[in-house]
């Protein structure tokens, strides 16, 4: 069974007909060509496939893109557009907070999401909001010096 | 002045924005996908493979076996795999088929209907076991396996090392206490959070492929001898990667793709799910058993240690010999201990082959060497940091073959790292804190690279280097900028393409900084020279008077006679061309003596070793045995710092890494197969558990690294179990004795001292 689906991604409109049983993720990457989120596990473990569906963040791996009709997405590579997702991404690179660089589409929608609603979080409030999105490289030191250096440069 | 500021990553803004391709990200016109057939089994004689079914599937368009390939056997240590099972599969993700279709799941469905019928042997699961005589051999054939030179080897046994110093027995006879224990290790895996994926595609003779390797060169080899073709039609490009960890060192599914990619004559791409990242990648690190025994003096000095490991080397040998050889040589660890005498198998089981995890076989020799270090303090009566005070190596002293240490640093290390930590301060109950004290290496190898001035007068490294995301390869245009008066952004660089840089080994032994930035030096000078002669003509004076500064040659003493580089290297592309080549040649094995040593030892010294220590304050729960990590001290002696955001980065993300390989990853095995093959169950630290982590850096410019740097890849991983053991056996008083030390563990430990 095929299924027509629209929504907006990064301020762009798509149309595509796919099965049901196919995930956000997946269509993003195969069907739009958007291959800024990662796939480290396709299970909600790791967070690397992180976008915001009408600003919140969710693992795209785990979602149905059917599911998506009519909601507006922001993926990594729309996150350049917002004053707070390229203040961090600025921090992110300044400060060290990518190596691989793997985790960090999804770190950086992550972060994006939590200043948004919190603009001023102190350490344990920007660890406990990246405690779902793994990075391997970083320790995490660096990633979460970033978001709260880049909270201080929005205030 | 570039060296020792805090550079930014050139890689960075690509990845900041989500624009940075990894080799999944890639897509191309008629592309097949492949999934693979595994065994699912541990142990089993293949009795026939019927692949009719998968083939008529329509959009299948390929489904390969083994007959299907030359009958040549790989292994970069011993010759023992073939690219799919011949006969026999030996472990459960061992694979039997490959399937190349319209879609992944059109692969998926092909894979399901491939019927192979087995006859289901006997696992040999238990190293102790598969070393005794009466045995079921791994690898019947095993007498027949070409191997590297060297290499000591029998039956179950793939790779059999001794390290021999000075005369143990007189020196046990010379103790007043002996202490012994044995120390157990689960495997555990890399777990990079870029799964493996590869893609290949022929044109003509030749074959292309995108992979997710560390070491594009050495499976560049391993590809042109399984397929049968010489090494210069195949080129292997690594886009941007992922994570490694050692578990994308060795070559993986490289062949395995180029031959579905050949019959098919269409690229084809494979991209692991997790699962089989856990099963699949054969690139764990190794389970181990460590008997250690060590003689001292009631003063607090060390006369002799024996010490034996068992490593489980699972069904392949793979690149385990590294393992192998590094973990023999950290058994004397920082420590000076005059007679010793250790030896290592590895060991073939039907379990998934391990290899090299970054620093292989250190974490969990040096988990066990430092218990023990403080277990014999106690038995002493005296207080572990003063017995390392003691017995820590100094200027002159000698390593486990003899190597002399050259202001070794160790002693330097603890001290900072105690102070950092605050260490001896009253803490709260169950709260304590944890010491552990080792070295590590860079390996010396071959390396590479070019560099060549353009006509605008920006530059260009194309360098065989392999960046896995450490930073190495982006460090190495301040290395050539400071050679040439230039900026570092005004280089850009050609790596990890085989068909582009010279050969150099990849991100493997913390080489790269070492090696190829000695190339990068050696080449930016070849081009400083060409820019000096040219300059000295345009300028009419002499080379010795002139000097690179700020993108110009210039008189010295007389800096408004100058021409910029812009300007020399256009005119260099009228005639004779500004290029630069290096060659990082390996340098020379400090001195040592490892006559008395039995087996291939390939680097039977350390070249440059990184003294560190580091120090965790915990919380143990005294009622379920969870482990909280409250705060990290680390010092390491990394010599100059090229870029303290990437040496940082390295001790930050390797001691997290560490404090997980000690408290919660392993793999959990059950007949032959692993039950935690997910990030659900194998869990790795998040930025809830990672501790704030204070880092010192001591020492000074090391006598041979590129600006006097060390090797910083690997060290930091070595010692966080190790701190966390001793941690745990400080806040608790018992000792947890396998590897990794979960609450289950913990809590056993405590019940079984009595502590409860
Ligand atoms: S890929 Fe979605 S959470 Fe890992
Ligand atoms: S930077 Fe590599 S996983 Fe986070």
């Amino acid at each position: 069974m095929i299924n027509p689906l629209s929504l907006s991604v990064n301020g762009v409109p798509y149309t595509a007909a796919i099965e049901p049983h196919r995930t956000l993720l997946s269509v993003l990457r195969e069907e739009f060509g958007i291959t800024g989120p990662k796939e480290g596990c396709d299970d909600s473990e790791c967070g690397a496939c992180m976008v915001l569906i009408d600003g919140e963040p969710t693992n795209a791996c785990c979602y149905l893109a059917l599911q998506a009709e009519d909601r507006e997405i922001t993926t990594i590579e729309g996150i350049s557009d917002s004053p707070v997702g390229s203040r961090i991404q600025a921090r992110m690179l300044e400060d060290g907070g990518i190596q691989c660089g793997f985790c960090t589409p999804g770190i950086v929608v992550m972060a994006t999401a939590l200043l948004s609603s919190n603009p001023n979080p102190n350490e344990e409030e920007i660890r406990n909001a990246l405690a779902g999105n793994l990075c391997r490289c970083t320790g995490y030191q660096k990633i979460v010096a970033a978001v709260s250096k880049a909270a201080g440069d929005l205030e | 002045m570039t060296i020792g500021d805090r550079v930014p990553r050139g890689d960075g803004p690509e990845k900041v924005t989500g624009q940075a391709k990894y080799t999944a990200d890639i897509t191309m016109t008629g592309m097949l996908h492949a999934r693979f057939l595994y065994a699912e089994r541990p142990r089993a004689r293949i009795i026939g493979i019927d692949t009719a079914a998968a083939k008529a599937l329509p959009g299948v368009f390929a489904v390969i076996t083994q007959d299907d390939m030359l009958d040549v056997r790989y292994g970069f240590f011993v010759k023992d795999r073939t690219v799919f099972a011949t006969d026999e599969v030996r472990f459960e993700a061992e694979v039997v088929a490959a399937v190349a279709a319209l879609t992944p799941e059109i692969a998926a469905e092909a894979v399901r209907l491939i019927e192979v019928d087995y006859e289901d042997l006997e696992p040999i699961l238990d190293v102790e076991d598969a070393l005794r005589d009466d045995v079921d051999l791994v690898h019947a054939g095993f007498a027949s396996y070409e191997q590297m030179a060297g290499v000591d080897r029998d039956r179950n046994d793939c790779a059999h090392m001794t390290s021999v110093k000075g005369d143990v027995d007189a020196g046990f006879a010379e103790a007043d206490v002996v202490v012994s224990a044995r120390y157990r290790s689960d495997m555990s895996h890399a777990a990079p959070i870029e799964p493996h994926a590869v893609i290949a595609e022929w044109q003509g003779e030749r074959v292309t492929i995108w992979s997710t390797s560390q070491v594009p060169f050495p499976a560049r080899s391993q590809v042109a001898r399984t397929l049968g073709i010489p090494e210069s039609n195949v080129r292997i490009i690594v886009p941007h990667l992922g994570g490694g960890f050692g578990g994308k060192c060795d070559v993986h599914f490289e062949t395995h793709i180029a031959a579905l990619a050949k019959v098919t004559r269409r690229p084809v791409k494979l991209v692991f799910t997790r699962r089989e990242e856990f099963l699949a990648t054969d690139k764990p690190r190794h389970a181990a058993i460590i008997d250690l025994e060590t003689g001292v003096r009631n003063d607090g000095t060390i006369t002799a240690r024996r010490a034996k490991i068992i490593l489980d080397g699972g069904a392949y040998s793979g690149d385990s010999h590294f393992a192998s050889e590094i973990s023999i040589m950290m058994l004397q660890g920082p420590y000076r201990i005059p007679n010793l005498s250790a030896e290592v198998h590895t060991v073939y089981t039907n379990r998934t082959p391990s290899g090299s995890v970054r620093a292989p076989g250190a974490p969990q020799t040096v988990w066990a060497v430092e218990q023990h270090t403080e277990e014999i303090a106690a038995q002493l009566g005296m207080d572990p940091i003063d017995f390392r005070r003691k017995n820590l190596v100094e200027d002159g002293d000698t390593g486990q073959t003899g190597q002399r240490f050259d202001n070794p640093n160790a002693a330097a290390c603890l001290e900072r790292a105690l102070e950092m930590a605050g260490y001896g301060q009253e803490l709260p109950e169950g709260e304590a804190f944890g010491v552990s004290c080792g070295w590590w290496f860079s390996l010396p190898v071959a390396s590479g690279a070019y560099v060549k001035l353009n006509a605008d007068g920006s530059g260009t490294i194309v360098t065989g280097a392999q960046e896995n995301g450490s930073g190495s390869v982006m460090g190495m245009p301040a290395l050539a900028a400071e050679e040439l008066g230039m900026a570092p952004e005004q280089f850009s660089i050609v790596y990890q393409d085989t068909s582009a840089g010279p050969f150099d080994l990849g991100s493997a032994g913390s080489q790269t900084t070492m090696n190829n930035g000695r190339a990068v030096i050696d080449a930016a000078r070849q081009v400083r020279d060409e820019l000096l002669q040219l300059a000295a003509h345009t300028l009419e004076a002499a080379v010795d008077d002139l000097e690179l500064v700020d993108g110009a040659v210039r008189v010295r003493g007389a800096p408004t006679v100058a021409v910029t580089i812009g300007e020399l290297a256009a005119q260099a592309h009228g005639g004779e061309l500004l290029l630069g080549k290096g060659s990082g040649q390996p340098l020379p094995m400090p001195e040592h003596d490892a006559s008395e040593c039995v087996g291939r030892l390939f680097y039977p010294a350390f070249a440059h070793p990184s003294f560190f220590c580091h120090v965790g304050r915990i919380r143990v729960d005294q009622d379920t045995g969870v482990v909280q990590v409250l705060d990290w001290s680390a010092a390491f002696d990394f010599g100059t710092i090229l870029n303290p955001i990437g040496a940082e980065g390295q001790v930050e993300g390797g001691t997290v890494q560490g404090i997980g390989f000690g408290l919660l990853e392993g793999s959990i095995y059950k007949d032959g197969h692993q039950q935690n093959a997910s990030l659900l169950e194998y869990k790795l630290q998040t930025a809830i558990d990672a501790p704030p982590i204070k880092i010192a850096f001591v020492g000074g410019p090391a006598p041979a690294g590129p600006h006097g740097a060390r090797a910083i890849g690997e060290p930091p991983v070595v010692g966080p179990p190790a701190a966390l053991a001793n941690g745990i056996a400080a806040a608790t008083g018992a000792r947890v004795r396998h590897l990794p030390m979960t609450p289950e563990r913990v809590w056993e430990s405590m019940q079984a001292t009595g502590v409860n």
